[in-house]
């Protein structure tokens, strides 16, 4: 017996003698038949390894941290000037409404964004997203509502009047969330750059770019998966041949937790749906060490109970990081870390409507867990959301605060995987990393993520857990203080005032005066050209290997509007079921 | 209380909005609590959806919404019930809905509107009385 296994065989003697006398005394004091606790102990860590399953950050297989140094934690509040406390404001720069005018008008009024080189991160509104013009029969009510009208490039040349001079094109970063339309957009920023005589190779920037997490979660999918992914490799393809610095897609787990899937579901769903992604760019002919350093994730989501959370995301980090080496045979080891925006979370969903400023508190945790895995400490959403579209000003500053606090008053970037070693955080990363890799398996048995989604299996799995926490809600073995306990007529409702950052009154008339400026660009522009133009992409379509997004960037210097693209796209693709 | 027939509900996405979570959940409860429930699925208009829910025969339109295009989605839902002449049907509408609106929404004639801080038995509970009493005029 090695000394190990000695020391093993007396940890379980010892255990054994602790169940049986201290354990069960107390037990039988408080009248339990078992322990409502559970306890972790080496025992639990019978084959781990600090070198193979933790080592050391910033080297395989990434367990204690992406980074040897996380840098946006580490130097926050010491004096360095990377803007680490109002960096975490990049993710509260996600803003959009109205009409382009009332967007430019917003970036001046706010002077720069918090955003890399203090560039826009782009909400659209639902239209654009899902390629229909404003004055089209199904964006009525919508248009400028849940982010900002564009129709046309004209809209983009207005959006991005302010982001001129110090902030010119090739020295800021743009954001869009945007999925199906991304092309598109991505044309419409081209066009905007050519015009300014900007190098296409300075252009930085990040689309949302996750078509398959629509399909399972959010909603926005406009053509069959097929011609879906066909868009999604001609982003990459065409960005590493002419924008190299520009990011090429932003993949989200996190739509997929907040519709319901649970955290491992979360993980292995987005690695499956990047897996999916790469293959097709891997099936166009580039090696993956080409495109993949531009490939970044947006976030996996999370929930409230954040041990879990710390745990899954560390294992997160492993998987993925054997699933880059082993898998693709990435030769890089930067490229087998995942690139990511947020952080741990706890959660939109977890976020109620009921008493809302609990949310603040419940942000803040998991923020506290985030920050703890070398992570930043984002403190989404602000507590305001589930009240309504639009982050109040106050929201989005106790935020704010409440990360600086976190950060430089509780100094949690003191001590990098400060969770590393316990017998509990890691015996579940191990479990963690396990399940994401049997459901990564049981999504390879299937045809991989394009035929698990096509199918409808990925979201039938999603609304199976959703309904599953539902009952869990109902039954009370899952507490939500304010809505299913402590909802007593003595419990009372707590609220701060909250100003809007937006003109309210600007989204009253936005679709009203959007459908003017597109009749308006409609006048002006030579019809005959777009028609043109809009043929060209409808016969490039016809072919399946043939990249669209040069066709697109013609169309849309002619002022060819998103939604008559997306119409001839919808003649040859059909649309999505 | 003897039921005459299943209480038939059309569960509708409206608009755009692609959050289909909500509509799912309720979908399901109300199945369990013993109603027939059809779900349109995404992006339907106006049209599609009154015209469904004549085709079906339902006796609740349950509209799903989370885009903030709530007032002027109700406000065309009812002008086409009135068309139809089905304003004896119930409408009610769920998701994120500010509380502020929510007593326009009532004036304008939605019989009930349920989010976030509305549980699902409020919710069965309302449309059971509600339609009972409909059948029993």
């Amino acid at each position: 017996m090695s000394s190990k296994e000695k020391e093993m065989e007396k940890i379980r003697e010892a255990r054994k003698k602790w169940e049986e006398g201290t354990l069960k005394k107390n037990l039988k004091r408080l009248g339990l038949e078992e322990n409502p606790v559970e306890l972790y102990t080496p025992l639990d860590l019978k084959d781990h390894s600090f070198l193979e399953n933790v080592g050391f950050p910033g080297k395989f297989p990434f367990t204690a941290g992406r980074f040897a140094i996380p840098v946006l934690n580490a130097l926050w509040g010491r004096g360095k000037t990377l803007g680490a406390g109002k960096a975490i404001r990049h993710a509260f720069g996600y803003s959009g409404y109205g009409t382009a005018e009332d967007m430019r008008d917003f970036y001046i009024e706010r002077g720069k964004t918090p955003a890399r080189g203090g560039g826009p991160n782009i909400a659209f509104d639902l239209p654009t997203q899902i390629g229909y013009d404003s004055d089209h029969e199904l964006s009525e009510g919508e248009v400028g509502r849940v982010g900002v009208a564009v129709d046309t490039l004209k809209d983009f040349e207005i959006i991005y009047e302010p982001f001129t001079g110090d902030m010119e094109l090739d020295k800021i970063a743009s954001n869009w969330t945007i999925n199906g339309t991304t092309n598109i957009i991505l044309a419409m920023y081209i066009a905007l750059a050519e015009k300014r005589g900007i190098p296409l190779d300075k252009l930085r920037g990040t689309p949302q770019n996750d078509i398959l997490k629509e399909f399972v979660a959010r909603g926005t999918q406009i053509f069959p998966v097929g011609p879906s992914m066909r868009m999604t490799r001609d982003t990459i393809t065409y960005c590493t041949e002419h924008l190299p610095n520009m990011n090429t897609i932003s993949i989200c787990g996190y739509h997929m937790r907040e519709a319901g899937a649970t955290r491992v579901q979360a993980v292995a769903f987005a690695f499956a749906n990047a897996m999916a992604y790469f293959q097709t760019v891997i099936d166009a002919g580039l090696d993956i060490d080409q495109f993949v350093g531009r490939t970044t994730f947006l976030n996996f989501g999370g929930g409230i109970e954040v041990l879990k959370e710390a745990a899954c995301r560390r294992a997160a980090r492993r998987v993925w990081a054997k699933i880059m080496r082993d898998r693709f045979g990435s030769k890089n080891p930067s490229h087998w870390i995942y690139k990511e925006l947020g952080g741990g979370l706890s959660g939109y969903w977890t976020c109620t409507k009921q008493r809302p400023l609990n949310n603040l508190v419940r942000v803040a945790i998991g923020a506290v867990f985030s920050a703890m895995i070398g992570d930043p400490p984002i403190l989404e959403p602000p507590f305001d959301e589930p009240l309504g579209l639009g982050h109040s000003v106050e929201a989005r500053q106790l935020a704010s605060d409440a990360a600086r606090i976190i950060m430089e008053e509780c100094r949690l970037a003191d001590v990098q995987d400060a969770l590393a070693g316990s017998y509990y955080v890691e015996s579940l990363t191990d479990r963690y990393e396990k399940e994401i890799f049997e459901l990564i398996q049981k999504i390879d048995e299937m045809g991989g993520a394009v035929k698990a989604v096509e199918s409808g299996w990925m979201k039938d799995q999603v609304t199976q857990s959703a309904l599953e926490y539902l009952n869990k809600m109902e039954t009370g073995e899952v507490i939500q203080v304010g809505v299913n306990k402590y909802t007593e007529p003595d419990e009372i409702e707590v609220m701060t005032p909250r100003t809007s950052p937006y003109k309210i009154k600007r989204i009253e008339d936005a679709e009203r005066r959007q459908i003017e400026n597109l009749q308006e660009v409609k006048r002006q522009r030579d019809n005959r050209k777009v028609q043109s133009c809009l043929e060209k992409i409808e016969n490039a379509a016809r072919d399946e290997k043939v990249n669209l997004i040069p066709f697109f960037v013609d169309a849309v210097k002619e002022y060819a509007t998103i939604g008559e693209i997306c119409g001839v796209l919808r003649n040859v693709f059909g649309e999505a079921q | 209380m003897e039921q005459s027939r299943r209480i038939r509900v059309l569960v509708a996405k409206v608009g755009l909005d692609g959050h289909d979570k909500g509509a799912i959940l309720v979908s399901s409860r109300l199945r369990d609590a013993g109603m027939e429930v059809i779900y349109t699925g995404l992006r339907k208009t106006v049209d599609q959806v009154i015209n469904s829910a004549i085709q079906e025969d339902v006796d609740v339109i349950g509209v799903s919404l989370l885009s903030g295009a709530h007032l002027s989605i109700a406000e065309k839902l009812l002008r086409k019930m009135e068309e139809k002449g089905i304003k004896d049907k119930l409408l009610i509408m769920g998701g994120v809905i500010p509380d502020k609106d929510i007593p326009e929404l009532i004036k304008m004639g939605v019989s009930g509107v349920f989010t976030q801080s509305s549980s699902f038995n409020e919710m069965i509970d309302f449309i059971r009385e509600r339609v009972n009493k409909a059948e029993s005029k």
